[in-house]
């Protein structure tokens, strides 16, 4: 019997397998992306390349902001032989337990992976790849190490870097960084676990200017996640761009002076530059180093303790912190007075202690000397003549016409609202307007002799340090001012847009003449309250207050509040100091220390005198009584 | 020296350049994918490269012995040659086990897998005992001698074990088709036992084409239960459907290719036949198919999990099924023209995504560097290769050389189909070895003899009467 037919069963076989294959191929290789996509993500990775923070410059050009070299000691635990676990415990100064303890935790930090195919779960840890086993250590620390690193096999040392401040002054406004947590990394592509992100301060504020732009590198892994080399020769990688450097206007020198008169004082100190409204220095004290809060090690040591602090080193009080203005609040009442028409320049009303106490002095005859003289009474008047303008028929619903006018020309001087200043953790303060007292007393159930404490600052009013040093560059413009703030550059661009328009107060410039007339007697003339206030070849024009203040029935020591501009013409500084429980009257305490941060940045320097010595002595941080 | 001459003039010079293509393309990916920047000398003997040539050299020198010696040897010592396999499987089984299989003979990367050489032992006793003047090929003994030969030395090589030659050596239950062995002496005895309306069997269809109805069998379930599990998303009609029908188009259109391809060979008055064949061809694999894919479903999770092990089904990419997804990865990311030479970004051994890269899965690098371009060409290169092997098989006066011829031929197609396969979805996860390409001594010799054996043999196949 023949089978040759029997040939065209293989070569049907032979034949059709090979158009099979073929086309296959041709549907995986060319038409299905399936296994492109596949590809890339088994061997393509994207390595992030984060650049270094903004380097950020004073107003000088001295660099306040830099960024410091940090080591972490990686290891690889496959690549660990023989590992002596007791001269490695010593060369990094941990005992042994604590290696053993510091391996199980990266262990245990990595979570666990749940099959959901097999049903097992599995570690995410693996043997081969990098972890830290110390973060940041710096370069002092790594050179005893890494003389001997080599002696251990596995562990080799990483370069990163950190934030380091060359002047320990300024943390306040600088604010610190911290590693993100879960929910930032899943709002923001740009953050990556272990990542930083501005915590506080500027460095939150402006947290995307500071951030810079990531670099890419697509690079090819193989199976152990080793880099094998760049994906398409580089083709798609981008280069990591450090942000420009930021400009502040912070003076540091004259900040690092505020810092050192208010140790052992709990207080503040605001400057701005009335022409610009950069802020020149903002003191908060009791303050930290922010050296104290850079890096995890350093956080997680340092933070605790800061927090637990009673004098509250961490709290921005300039910003946060909402004052009494007491009797700074008087240029006010007398220049809204005068706007409002119920006053002239020329009013003038008797120091009638029966109605309000006051210092012995001669009844002001004028704004200017009222000023001066700070009469209670008469601002007493003053005020009692603007919220009580006799345009209503009854007193109640006319106070409540007067104070909705009090209160608009109040705001217009950025009082009573958030300043909208480049920082976090603003206070609006308060101003009361009618439907505050509305709440408290009923609606028309209240008129000027029942809310009369706001008349000297007293009361219900509550100001920021900041506020009140706005007020002075206010004062110092003669009715408008520029929002403060503290970057006036990012590189070679200036600030952001909302920091260059001119505010305008209700209140002409007209009406500012006699009231900073009053400011400069008030330096300079008898009678005047602020004459430690004075600088040598500066006229310093400024105005007291004397906060008294109460913890229930207990009476504690009064604050001592100054706000001042110097020079008079052509203003170059406008500054407030409030220091709380400082006892005396504004002229003591907050008055020469104004001066003497006046005549800090005017002259660059403090000439040492028996003012100066007087203030660094005083240490008023544990009186409150 | 007339002998000599008509030697070199009854040469097959097409299966050799493709010999030879196959050969350089093989060292050309083992150099891309083992290239050990340290050691860039293609002839470095301690890089695999540098190894591969000097196994190549050595499968060259005993094609060239193979050439000296007569051709009438294997014939005549066919019993001989077959036994000396068998003993070596033998021993090998008491060599320590490498990898968990005691497949390897001899030291080290030196040594030799006695399982490759034994299927060129198994070829020329088949072919000297199917060759057997006035054989019988509808007789009982003549099934059971032809398949004992091809069982024992499986039988040795699954004590190894060595899952992937096991199933090559089925590949000889072909060559038995091609000679007409009947399993109706076989099958015959069982059917008639069953007393079904006193019918008495001489002859079933099924006996006459046991084989090839056997593998169309298995191979089409094998495909069902690969394509079952998935769906099929045509996008631009947006139409999803169940895996299922995308056997039943594959069925539709392997019978009309097939109805064609018949009326083609088939006489004129034949074609009635042709169209029948197809018709019931298809409905046939529809129904058997079907019973594959409703079967599947209904077993056990514990059964199917096991037969989508075996098949590598299981779509875990980290887990069981590891390196069938990263070959197919591999194989696909290539695109139409690939990455270019020494490119490849998943089955480098550098970056050793794909394991086994440089001798099982070697078709991997050379996907993914060439493209499909470069795929399809080694895709006809080793369809030629068949395809000339069975011409010169048919040329063959002499029926062992014709039955050795067929045994070449379909042991070259189970390794591409398999080797290939394995990559691309189409077969199961076997470890064997890509012919003449994969690196590896014992395989790139043992096919080389096998080649030379066959291309001598053909070129004395005038001397030869029988």
């Amino acid at each position: 019997m023949n089978f040759d037919s029997r040939k065209y069963v293989f070569i049907i076989i032979f034949v059709l397998v090979g158009i099979l294959y073929a086309s296959k191929l041709f549907y995986m290789q060319v038409v299905d992306d399936t296994w492109k996509i596949r590809a890339q993500q088994i061997a393509e990775k994207r390595r992030e390349i984060t650049p270094p923070r903004a380097v950020v410059f004073d107003r000088t050009g001295k660099k306040i902001v830099a960024n410091k070299t940090y080591y972490n000691l990686m290891m690889v635990e496959k690549n660990i032989k023989n590992l002596d676990t007791v001269a490695f415990a010593k060369l990094i100064g941990w005992t042994k337990q604590e290696v053993r303890q510091r391996f199980f935790d990266i262990r245990k930090g990595e979570g666990r992976y749940y099959n959901r195919h097999t049903g097992k779960t599995t570690s995410n840890y693996q043997k081969i790849r990098p972890y830290p086993f110390i973060k940041e250590l710096t370069a002092e620390e790594m050179v005893t190490i890494a003389a001997r690193l080599e002696d251990f096999q596995g562990f080799y040392k990483e370069v990163t870097s950190m934030r380091n401040y060359p002047y320990a002054n300024g943390a306040n406004i600088l604010g610190y960084l911290s590693e993100v947590n879960q929910q930032e990394i899943d709002k923001d592509k740009f953050y990556k676990p272990g990542g930083h992100i501005g915590r506080s301060g500027i460095e939150r504020f402006y947290e995307k200017e500071f951030r810079g732009v990531k670099g890419i590198k697509y690079i090819v892994t193989s199976a152990l996640n080793n880099t094998v080399g760049s994906w398409e020769n580089g083709k798609y990688d981008t280069t990591a761009v450090q942000a420009p450097p930021i400009k502040l206007g912070i003076d540091i020198e004259l900040q690092a002076y505020g810092e050192k008169l208010l140790e052992n004082k709990r207080g503040c100190i605001v400057a701005i530059e009335p022409s610009t409204g950069e802020i020149l220095a903002l003191v908060s004290s009791p303050n930290y180093d922010p050296n104290l809060l850079v890096g995890n090690r350093k956080i997680r040591e340092n933070y605790p303790k800061l927090l637990a602090n009673p004098d509250k080193p961490l709290f921005p009080r300039p910003l946060a912190s909402a004052y009494m203005p007491g009797s700074t609040f008087k240029l006010l009442q007398s220049l809204i007075g005068m706007q409002e028409g119920v006053i002239t320049k020329e009013s003038g009303f008797p120091c009638n202690k029966s109605v309000v106490g006051c210092h012995n002095h001669p009844s002001a005859q004028n704004v200017t000397d009222a000023v001066k003289m700070s009469c209670n009474p008469y601002f007493y008047a003053v005020t009692r003549r603007i919220i009580q303008q006799g345009k209503k028929s009854s007193s109640e619903e006319d106070a409540e016409y007067g104070l909705g006018r009090w209160a608009k020309y109040m705001h217009s001087f950025g009082l009573g609202e958030r300043l909208g200043t480049d920082i976090t953790g603003l206070k609006a303060g308060n101003i009361p307007d009618p439907k505050y007292y509305d709440k408290w007393y009923g609606h028309h159930h209240w008129k000027f002799s029942t809310i009369r404490s706001i008349s000297i600052g007293q009361g219900e009013v509550q100001l920021t340090p900041l506020h009140l040093a706005n007020m002075a560059a206010i004062m110092a413009n003669r009715g408008w001012y520029i929002t403060p703030h503290f970057v006036k550059g990012f590189g070679k661009k200036g600030p952001r847009e909302e920091y260059t328009i001119k505010h305008k107060t209700m209140v002409e410039r007209s009406n500012f003449l006699p009231v900073v007339e009053g400011m400069r007697r008030v330096v300079y003339e008898a009678g005047g309250t602020a004459r430690r206030a004075r600088v040598e070849g500066v006229t310093v024009c400024g105005k007291t207050g004397t906060i008294e203040n109460y913890r229930g029935p207990l009476k504690l020591r009064n604050h001592s509040a100054f706000i001042a501009f110097a020079p008079m013409n052509n203003p170059k500084i406008a500054i407030s100091v409030f220091i709380e429980n400082a006892g005396g009257g504004g002229g003591t305490w907050a008055a020469p220390i104004a001066s003497l941060m006046i005549e800090q940045y005017i002259y660059g320097k403090v000439k040492p005198s028996p003012k100066e010595k007087r203030i660094l002595d005083a240490v008023l941080l544990k009186k409150e009584r | 020296m007339r002998k000599n001459q008509s030697i070199i003039g009854n040469f097959d010079w097409p299966l050799f350049i493709g010999y030879i293509l196959l050969l350089l393309m093989g060292i050309g990916t083992v150099y891309s994918v083992a290239f050990d920047p340290e050691h860039p000398n293609l002839f470095d003997i301690s890089e695999k490269y540098g190894k591969q040539i000097m196994w190549l050299g050595i499968s060259l020198f005993l094609g060239l012995l193979v050439f000296l010696i007569d051709s009438d040897i294997y014939r005549k010592f066919s019993l001989p040659i077959y036994g000396f396999t068998l003993s070596l499987l033998i021993i090998v089984l008491f060599m320590p086990a490498v990898n968990g299989a005691r497949a390897w003979l001899g030291i080290g990367s030196m040594g030799i897998q006695p399982a490759e050489f034994a299927k060129i032992g198994t070829a020329i006793l088949l072919a000297r005992y199917l060759s057997t003047a006035n054989i019988k090929q509808q007789s009982r003994k003549t099934v059971l001698i032809a398949n004992a030969i091809i069982l024992v030395p499986m039988v040795l090589i699954l004590l190894q074990p060595d899952a992937g030659t096991f199933v090559v050596f089925t590949s000889f239950l072909f060559v038995l088709y091609r000679e007409g062995v009947s399993y109706d002496p076989i099958i015959i005895p069982i059917l008639n036992a069953i007393p079904i309306n006193g019918i008495h069997f001489k002859k079933t269809w099924i006996g006459t084409h046991f084989i090839p109805i056997l593998f169309v069998v298995i191979f089409l379930s094998v495909t069902t239960l690969l394509l079952s599990n998935s769906t099929i998303n045509i996008e631009t009609l947006g139409i999803e459907l169940a895996g299922y029908w995308g056997v039943f188009f594959f069925l539709a259109i392997i019978s009309t290719i097939g109805y064609f391809f018949m009326r083609m060979i088939f006489s004129r008055r034949d074609r009635k036949r042709a169209a029948i064949i197809a018709i019931i061809g298809f409905v046939l694999s529809v129904m058997l198919t079907s019973v594959v894919d409703l079967g599947f479903q209904k077993l056990a999770g514990h059964q199917k999990k096991r037969i989508e092990l075996v098949l590598g089904l299981r779509q875990d990419p980290n887990g069981d099924d590891y390196n069938r997804n990263r070959a197919m990865a591999a194989v696909g990311s290539g695109g139409l023209l690939g990455k270019g030479y020494r490119n490849a970004t998943v089955s480098s051994v550098q970056t050793n995504h794909v394991p086994e890269s440089e001798t099982d899965f070697i078709f991997c690098p050379f996907a993914e560097e060439w493209g499909f371009a470069g795929s399809l060409v080694l895709v006809f290169l080793y369809l030629f290769m068949i395809l000339r092997i069975v011409v010169i098989a048919e040329r063959q006066k002499s029926s062992f050389n014709r039955i050795y011829a067929y045994s070449v031929a379909m042991i070259l197609f189970y390794h591409f189909a398999i080797n290939i396969g394995m990559n691309i979805e189409f077969a199961p996860v076997i470890g064997i070895p890509l012919p003449f390409f994969s690196y590896g001594g014992s395989s790139m010799m043992s096919f080389s003899m096998m080649m030379f054996i066959l291309l001598k043999l053909d070129s004395q196949r005038k001397d030869v009467l029988n």
